[in-house]
């Protein structure tokens, strides 16, 4: 058995369509395509395939991250991704494929990820206030929000999962555009969601806001207290 | 110009993907590059117009034409119609998003009667005027086809022309007719007036119909002569050469029938006496066992699903289903493609093909019986006995099948409270069967449900004469059905009943039923087969405030002289086989499917089929 670790993007085509609806995409394009992924044993056989971080609906990105199981040992990385891509629905392309070396899940291991938010304000502000105002946001102790989980409403710090926050200022006639780069905790054990940090952080300013688009550039692994890009970590 | 969709706007809608298109196997053409633009258009949700057969064939069809490019249009669920008319948005083709308003056809495919404010609602939507006296030069063309219009009157004032019969057969002579037409500067009635010609075509307002002071109808006249005075249905003789597309799109989010579906005969030979779809398609026609295995590998290779069913009215009544279902398992075991069977009659055979072929969760099975007594389903020519379902019960439960589904139908003509009572006795004589089965042979906990629904008398079958139950009937015959079935191990459902008294209505309306659609649509009904939107009493207002008598159409008996708002469609089978079969109905006598006799119903000179062929 090989597993191929593959680096994807997600375009305005298909940034709509859930993270169950993707994977349905990559298996039959898979099927189309005619690859040899590995299949479960048992009643149900499901294609060995584990994602990254689901994206949110309407966010595009071009650092989503596959892992898929095969059967051919033989076969190239690249031979992968050239046949997949083929098969793969406008939106959808692999940019990066390598066999992966370390047994460990992706899904597991993911860390970080890195966002680019685009919001637009009609409040008046300029770089230099604006900056004071969000170094003084950062420079709290503790970030409360209100976190919808399942099970409710929860207050959360969201403090700590603020790894870094810049931001460029673009004024478009009376409108302010702020363009947020955010690089924040992502994963099973603490996720942030940009929009939900945009939201606090414009309460937080006292702007009124409106998200144009938001959109996924850099996700990474955990190793040894050190993040990495998931392609690196591979081999 | 393409309709402005924000992402903001598609983030505050249920389900997005519904209303951005880019599936796989979609087809995007230059709009520059064609003559005719044509809005396929169904008149329900994505994800039931998604999996509806019909428009996978004709939507490839038309747009194999390099003239022609085809779109799918379905109508935008509640809160994404809100968010389009907050922000002046028209119903858009999904591939191109331009405004189906500037396309040259926009055609409705009419699959259930309780659709029709759908499609009112959507050329609102699309701002095309709601009544074709209403279109000018500058309007699409507004246009239907399918099971529905064969009774097309309640539609008559909406549609500007009908395509009867099958559409693989009529759509491409009305697409070069209309590449003819096109930049001729001849209006709109002259190409009316050109397809007319076409076999198959309807255009209601080249008709007069005038009434009776009962109600009735009097006269139904072409107001020219040259219009013909009966409309025939146009079929496919040869399901082998039929088109048939070698892709098929692959909706990203969830639909109701999410696989390839292959259809292996388009009739049926049963003749069950309520069932239209029986009669409208007839004759039968089946496609070769090998010509559906080509078409199940290329759309395999094409789509990716990962399973295939078979389509058809009595799926099993196929001749060549054996040599079809071994040769699919053969081919799809290695590609790890699911074969779903549909309900099929059980025998040793069938039994032991589920066990093969599907991943059959062995909890459901289904039968239909329709009716709790063996006269009453002698009346409907069921062509079931009890003994049929007893021995296939019990063949079941010894492979280990613990749950039977029971479907029935309440208010058949002639219906006794004897026979509503049947329904329950029936389902204790399942619950015996599976006392019978040795322990280790059967499955746990056994569960039998019944399901009853309420008899609809459709236009073109041989109750078409007949009153439909009332609603105080049917919920009486809901009650003694639910006070007789007590036990545990038997779990009863019933419908609805209310809703199939509107379809009782648009089944056999006339053309004084078009301004109660319009004006029930006015007051806000539209997608009333969904039970959340359904709105019995706006319904009822509807009909008031439009003098229209509900009754008069759902209740009321039909003599055989009466003149019958789809008399000028020619189905092939003759009002005089459906009289006879009437009347035999009310004596309780069975006929027998056409392969074992042909009992002579018309459908012959279609010459073609398995009565044309033998």
């Amino acid at each position: 058995m090989t597993i191929i670790r593959v680096k994807f993007r997600r375009g305005d085509e298909v940034k709509f369509i859930s993270h169950l609806d993707l994977m349905k995409v990559f298996e039959r394009a898979i099927r189309r395509a005619r690859l040899p992924i590995a299949y479960s044993q048992g009643f149900n056989p499901h294609p060995g395939m584990v994602f990254g971080l689901p994206l949110g609906v309407g966010v595009t990105s071009e650092a989503e991250y596959g892992d898929f199981e095969i059967t051919d040992d033989e076969m190239s990385a690249q031979e992968f991704a050239d046949r997949l891509n083929l098969q793969l629905p406008k939106g959808v392309e692999v940019l990066a494929a390598k066999k992966k070396a370390s047994k460990q899940n992706i899904m597991a291991t993911i860390a970080a990820s890195e966002y680019i938010v685009i919001v637009g304000t009609p409040v008046e502000c300029n770089q230099k206030t604006l900056k004071v105002s969000i170094d003084k946001y950062l420079s709290q102790k503790e970030i409360v929000v209100k976190k919808r989980t399942k099970n409710g409403v929860k207050d959360t710090d969201i403090r700590d999962m603020i790894f870094d926050l810049n931001f460029e200022l673009q004024p478009c006639g009376d409108f302010n555009i702020i363009r947020f780069t955010a690089l924040v905790s992502a994963g099973s054990k603490a996720n942030l969601k940009p929009d939900l940090l945009i939201e606090s952080l414009c309460g937080y300013l006292g702007f009124e806001y409106e998200i144009d688009r938001i959109h996924r550039t850099k996700l990474f692994v955990r190793s040894q207290d050190q993040l990495l890009d998931p392609m690196e970590e591979v081999v | 110009m393409s309709v402005k969709l924000s992402d903001a706007l598609l983030k505050s809608v249920e389900k997005p993907s519904r209303y951005t298109g880019n599936e796989w196997n979609s087809v995007i053409k230059d709009p520059k590059s064609v003559d005719i633009r044509f809005a396929f258009c169904f008149p329900d949700s994505y994800e039931v117009g998604m999996s509806h057969l019909g428009m996978k064939i004709l939507y490839h069809l038309l747009n194999d034409r390099d003239d022609c490019y085809c779109e799918r249009v379905f109508a935008p669920w509640t809160d994404m119609e809100e968010k389009m008319r907050q922000n002046n948005i028209p119903l858009y083709g999904l591939e191109s998003k331009n405004p189906i308003r500037d396309f040259d056809f926009v055609g409705f495919t009419l699959q259930y009667e309780m659709s029709f404010t759908n499609i009112i609602n959507m050329l609102d939507l699309a701002g095309i005027p709601l009544t074709s006296d209403k279109r000018s030069d500058s309007d699409s063309f507004v246009c239907a086809g399918g099971p529905c219009a064969y009774n097309p009157e309640p539609l008559a004032d909406i549609i500007d022309f009908f395509m009867m019969g099958e559409g693989e057969e009529i759509i491409n002579e009305v697409m070069d007719a209309y590449a003819k037409w096109k930049g001729t500067g001849r209006n709109r009635q002259e190409f009316l007036e050109d397809i007319v010609k076409i076999e198959g075509i309807y255009v209601p307002a080249f008709y007069d119909v005038s009434y009776n002071e009962d109600g009735t109808i009097r006269s139904f006249e072409p107001k020219k002569p040259d219009y013909p005075v009966k409309i025939k249905k146009r079929i496919i003789k040869d399901m082998d050469k039929a088109y048939f597309p070698e892709k098929i799109i692959v909706p990203y989010t969830d639909i109701v029938h999410d696989r390839i579906m292959l259809e292996v005969f388009r009739g049926c030979t049963r003749g069950c006496r309520f069932c239209q779809a029986g009669f409208i398609y007839r004759p039968v026609r089946e496609k070769s066992h090998k010509r559906l295995i080509e078409i199940a590998n290329k759309l395999e290779e094409s789509s990716g699903y990962e399973e295939i069913s078979l389509t058809s009215l009595s799926t099993s009544d196929y001749t060549e289903l054996h040599e079809l279902t071994t040769g699919l398992l053969d081919e799809m075991e290695e590609k790890k493609v699911n074969l779903s069977l549909p309900s099929l009659r059980i025998d040793s055979f069938s039994l032991d093909l589920m066990e093969k072929a599907q991943k059959v969760r062995k909890s459901g099975l289904t039968f239909a019986p329709e009716a709790g007594s063996q006269r009453l389903r002698d009346v409907i020519n069921k062509g079931v006995t009890e003994e049929d379902l007893l021995n296939a019960v019990s063949m079941a439960f010894n492979g280990g099948w613990n749950g039977v589904k029971l479907y029935f139908m309440l208010g058949l003509p002639t219906e006794t409270m004897e026979d509503v009572e049947g329904i329950a006795d029936l389902a204790y004589k399942v619950v015996n069967a599976y006392k019978t089965v040795p322990r280790e042979k059967k499955g746990k906990f056994l569960n039998v449900t019944v399901s009853t629904s309420s008899f609809v008398p459709k236009a073109f079958t041989p109750f078409q004469w007949e009153p439909q139950d009332t609603r105080e009937n049917l919920n009486e015959k809901q009650m003694l059905l639910k006070s007789k079935i007590r036990s545990k191990q038997v779990t009863y459902n019933y419908h609805e009943n209310r809703l199939s008294l509107l379809e009782a209505v648009f089944a056999r309306g006339d053309r004084k039923t078009c301004k109660v659609l319009l004006k029930a649509w006015e007051m806000g009904c539209k997608f009333d087969s969904w039970g959340e939107h359904f709105k019995f009493d706006v319904w009822m207002k509807a009909f008031e405030e439009c003098g229209v008598d509900p009754y008069f159409y759902a209740t009321r008996r039909r003599d055989y002289e009466e003149l019958l708002p789809w008399d000028h469609i020619d189905i092939g089978v003759s009002k005089k086989y459906l009289i006879s079969e009437s009347k035999k109905a009310l004596e309780e006598k069975i006929t027998p499917n056409c392969r074992v006799n042909c009992g002579g119903c018309g459908a012959t000179i279609f010459d073609s089929g398995v009565c044309g062929g033998n």
